[in-house]
This record gives C-alpha cells, sequence and structure tokens, in this order.
C-alpha cells in the first residue's frame, strides 16, 4: 500500500539517488504520468489496486505537448474537475482555407457551447493539467515518482510474461503483477521490448507550437478573437498558406491570457528540401489572414512533438501477459480533419486499461486472456470506432492533396472574389464566373459529384 | 488614366508584419537540464557517410540538433533536443540511436 512506502520513511516524489524498496510493493506500474497513464493510475487506484506511476520528467507534463484542446466527457466521470487547471471552453470552432493569399472560412459558434458542459472541449496547458491530473491519481492512493526513466521491460525466465520495469535508479528494476504502458508516441519502451514494431514516416505527423502572450495589451484576446469571459476559440487552417505542400494544418487556440499557435503535417513531408518545421510555423504566422491575430505577441514557449496518425491500421497489440498500451503509445489518434483528437482517447483507453487490470487481480490472473476486456471495450467504444469510420480517409485525402491543399483554397477564395465582384456587369455574369472557377478546379459538374461521392463518409 | 495609379481613394493596404523570434531564442524559452551525454546518437557513422545523400533528420528536426557534419556524419547538438523523435522516423536507414534522457534530465515544459 501506498502509506506503507511513506511510513517506511521514502518520500516517492524526490530524485533522491536513494532507490526506496518498491519491489513487489505495488500491483501495477504505470510508465507516463500524461492523460492515459493517469487515467489508468485513477482507475486501479480507486479499484483498491496498489499503483505506482513513474514518471520520466521533472513533473507530470514536463515532457508533454498538445496542441491545445482536451476532451473531457470519460474525465469528468472518473475525477471531480471542478478545481481543474482549464484555460477556456471552446465557444467557437473556425475553419479555414488558406492559399498562399487567401483566406476562405467557415466558422460555427452553437449557443449551446456556452453552456455546461460545454461541449466537454476546453483549452488547457499540460505543464499545468498533467500535473493536476496526476494529483487526482496519488489523491486517489497511487505512488508517483518523478525524474526516474523506465529504459526496458522484465520478463519471467520463459520471457513471455512481463513482470516489471527496468529504471535507471541504482538498483532500478522494480516487479509488479501488471505494467501500464503510457509512454507516449515516442514509445522507446513497448517498441525495445518488441510490443509495438516501428512506424513509418507516412504515418507520423511533426507538431511545432508557440504560445504566445501579448505584452501590454490585456484585451487583446478577447477583442481578436471575439470572446468574453471564459469563451475561447479554436481556429484550424488548412492548405499550402497553412504548411506549404505538406498534407496537415496549422492551429490557433485561445487560452486564458495566452495563445497557442502551431502546426503540423506528415513527417514524410517534412523530408528533403521542405522548409524546416519552424521556418513553415514562420510562414504560417505570416500569412495576411493570420498575422493581425498574432502581431505584437511574445513567445512564451516554443516546444514540438510527434503525433501518431496511422489510424486504425497502426494500433498495435493492447494486450500482453502483464502489460497493456494505451493512449499516444497505442497509436489512438484521429486526425479526419475537422477532428483532431487525442486526450479523449487516451484518457478512455487508460481507464478501460485500468478496469481490465483491476478485473483480472481480482481473480488473481495476469495473463492476455485475463485482460482482453480492455481490446474488447475499447472496440466497442467511440475509441476505435471513431478510428475505424475514417481510416479510408488519410489515404483518399493522399491521393487527392493537390486538389485538396493548393486548387481548392484557391478556386473557392477566386470564386468568392468574383461572386462579390463590385463592378458594373450584373450579378448574373459574377455567378457565372465564380461557378466556372469551382468547377475548373473539380474537373466540371462530373468531377465535383465524383468528389463529393468519394468523401461522402464525412458527413454520413 | 493611367494603368499604374489608378483613380481610387487614398487608403493604406493591409502589409502584416510578424517578427518571429530566432529558434535560439526560441529554445531560450523552455528549460533544458544536462545530463553530461547525449541521448542521441547514430547506430553506425558509415551508414550516415557513406548510404545517406537526403540529410532527412537535419530538415525535419525543429529545433536545429541534427546538422550536417563535414565527414557526413551530423553533427548532434542534442542540448537543443525538444524530444519530439521526429529524427527517429524520419531517417530512411533507421540509423537514429534515441535514448530518453535519465533522471529527469532534458527539456522541462512548462506550458506544452
Amino acid at each position: 500500500m501506498s502509506d506503507d512506502v511513506r511510513v517506511n520513511g521514502e518520500e516517492p516524489t524526490t530524485g533522491e539517488a536513494e532507490s526506496p524498496d518498491y519491489d513487489n510493493a505495488f500491483d501495477a506500474i504505470v510508465v507516463g504520468a500524461g492523460l492515459a497513464g493517469s487515467a489508468a493510475a485513477v482507475t486501479m487506484a480507486n479499484e483498491g489496486l496498489d499503483v505506482l506511476v513513474i514518471e520520466r520528467g521533472r513533473y507530470p507534463g514536463a515532457k508533454n505537448v498538445f496542441g491545445g484542446v482536451l476532451y473531457t466527457p470519460t474525465l469528468r466521470e472518473l475525477v471531480d474537475v471542478t478545481a481543474a487547471p482549464v484555460e477556456r471552453y471552446v465557444a467557437e470552432k473556425r475553419f479555414s482555407m488558406l492559399s498562399e493569399t487567401d483566406e476562405t472560412a467557415v466558422s460555427l459558434r452553437p449557443g449551446e457551447w456556452h453552456d455546461p458542459p460545454h461541449n466537454d472541449s476546453y483549452t488547457v496547458l499540460r505543464g499545468e493539467f498533467d500535473r493536476w491530473f496526476a494529483e487526482q491519481a496519488v489523491e486517489a492512493g497511487a505512488v508517483l515518482v518523478t525524474e526516474t526513466t523506465v529504459t526496458g521491460l522484465l520478463r519471467d525466465d520463459s520471457g513471455k510474461r512481463i513482470r516489471g520495469v527496468e529504471t535507471d535508479r541504482p538498483d532500478g528494476a522494480i516487479t509488479a503483477d501488471y505494467v501500464v504502458l503510457a509512454e507516449g508516441g515516442n514509445s522507446l519502451v513497448s517498441e525495445g521490448a518488441d510490443l509495438k514494431s516501428v512506424e513509418r514516416a507516412e504515418n507520423i505527423a511533426v507538431g511545432v507550437k508557440e504560445v504566445l502572450e501579448f505584452p501590454e495589451n490585456d484585451t487583446a484576446i478577447p477583442d481578436r478573437f471575439r470572446l468574453s469571459d471564459d469563451a475561447g476559440a479554436s481556429y484550424h487552417y488548412f492548405g499550402e498558406g497553412a504548411v506549404g505542400s505538406a498534407v496537415g494544418g496549422g492551429f490557433i487556440y485561445t487560452n486564458e491570457d495566452t495563445i497557442s499557435v502551431g502546426l503540423a503535417y506528415r513527417l514524410a513531408d517534412a523530408r528533403g528540401r521542405q522548409p524546416k518545421p519552424e521556418q513553415t510555423l514562420n510562414a504560417f504566422k505570416s500569412h495576411p489572414a493570420v498575422a493581425p491575430l498574432v502581431r505584437g505577441a511574445r513567445t512564451v514557449e516554443y516546444g514540438a512533438k510527434t503525433i501518431p496518425e496511422g489510424g486504425h491500421e497502426s494500433v498495435p497489440q493492447l494486450v500482453h501477459d502483464g502489460a497493456v498500451v494505451v493512449g499516444d503509445a497505442a497509436g489512438l489518434v484521429l486526425n479526419n480533419g475537422v477532428h483532431l483528437e487525442g486526450t479523449n482517447m487516451a484518457i478512455e483507453s487508460g481507464h478501460l486499461a485500468g478496469e481490465a487490470i483491476a478485473a483480472a487481480a481480482q481473480r488473481g490472473r495476469t495473463d492476455e486472456a485475463a485482460l482482453r476486456s480492455y481490446p474488447e471495450r475499447l472496440e466497442a467504444s467511440f475509441v476505435v470506432k471513431n478510428l475505424e469510420r475514417y481510416g479510408w480517409l488519410m489515404e483518399r485525402v493522399e491521393a487527392d492533396r493537390d486538389l485538396i491543399f493548393e486548387e481548392l483554397p484557391h478556386a473557392l477564395a477566386d470564386a468568392g472574389a468574383e461572386y462579390f465582384r463590385m463592378d458594373r456587369e450584373p450579378k448574373e455574369h459574377h455567378a457565372e464566373a465564380a461557378r466556372d472557377r469551382v468547377l475548373e478546379a473539380v474537373g466540371g459538374w462530373r468531377g465535383a459529384a465524383k468528389l463529393a461521392y468519394r468523401y461522402r463518409e464525412v458527413i454520413r | 488614366m493611367s494603368t499604374t495609379t489608378p483613380n481610387v481613394p487614398n487608403v493604406t493596404p493591409e502589409e502584416p508584419s510578424v517578427t518571429n523570434d530566432s529558434l535560439a531564442d526560441r529554445l531560450y524559452t523552455v528549460r533544458y537540464d544536462d545530463a553530461g551525454d547525449s541521448h542521441l546518437g547514430v547506430k553506425l557513422p558509415g551508414i550516415c557517410a557513406e548510404k545517406c545523400h537526403s540529410y532527412d533528420c537535419t530538415s525535419v528536426c525543429p529545433a536545429d540538433v541534427w546538422r550536417e557534419g563535414e565527414d557526413g556524419v551530423p553533427h548532434i547538438a542534442y542540448e537543443n533536443c525538444l524530444e519530439c523523435g521526429s529524427c527517429r522516423w524520419a531517417c530512411p536507414h533507421g540509423n537514429v540511436e534515441w535514448n530518453y534522457p535519465t533522471r529527469g534530465a532534458g527539456v522541462s515544459y512548462k506550458k506544452g
């Protein structure tokens, strides 16, 4: 029990060189105190298991970067969120196509989003949020150890069952019945233990992000993004004005008194003679439709991360004898262009894995079959259902990349310019010119019908 | 009427300007604790020197950690590393050696 450890005089969260004797003191070890790891830890601790959470950063969140929106439907079931450190609720979603000089945008501000639970969508900063979430796990009874890196997994003599972790502490091996691998997308431990293979560069996105503040301008965020009180905005950008010729997009999210500005695109498109991610970010921030939103800002923090975007096919085997894989480490991220989700899937997977472990522990079993309720329930949940639903999309977008990311943003902007052209021609001519411009881009009426058919599943 | 000076009201077109920090200034915004030795490396320097012509590690890195070296083997400024892992997948030869920095070392994000 965690209390025993503290009674023994060890302070689990400090970086002392001495290793407390944790061997066999815990039922389960969670590798990584991110969203999936803390969700698993809270769930197992609530079920009465003795849980050790090992975090390699100086504090939970120290190594974690994301775009900006936390989705909370599962989180609210797990912990009391009334004191959670969120920045703003998302009151507007705006989708914008950028050519080099044009912007064509759609904005949604449903009144309902102003009312609790605010569509379960909040901007957060992970440095603060992950620390808070890990504290909830500790309050539920889990023990958190930071500044400790898991370097490998321990197996039993047969080599089949995972029976603990190896760490960088002196005498750093710690055994436990179950190991939860919640190490994130850069999953060195899982790969090193052959629990998953190395992903192809086509299925990984590189993301860069700046957190910006507006010195001496307290009203910049509410004024520029049309917000009051705790309302916030989520702006997504597509097209060559956002990420050049790459497949990906840019974003701006409003925090309480900063904004998160960044972009993510396929690593395969970042190779070769492409501008570096940092230069692509500079170009995005300098776009005529973006620059007025960010001018006068000062960089508070620059960060980078990779995102596993391989979809359903890239999800590795999730259960092993004595171990489960959750969150980004399991490739549980959805990007279908309009939905960019990962936080909700991480929390759901951590929670379901935690429940499967608790049920197996009750029966005194650690084998893979006893843990199978985790992948089964995940398959039946929104997590895998959503991944399956959009599994076809990335391949098709790749095939249509020139049309979607370059020709359409141009054509729609040109069509808009034609439709609203102010001269002495009758509007009939303008409407025709607008229509012709779009049809030219998509290949006539026939092409338009084919395009609509190819992407019908997006709105089905 | 001349086409170069159209007859329009005197308005100033928008010329948005944004000053972007240099990469050095950007990297200065995150804390870095030096573990003493590099958590990054190349597995076989010969592959970089002889087989690699694309230097994808240098193109994808958001923090200018990977730089072309004189002998064809990249120079690694590991203390710039933001720990995104891009280089690991980008290398077409799978030649990047990547270890988590130990004992809390490496980058620390406050915001994330």
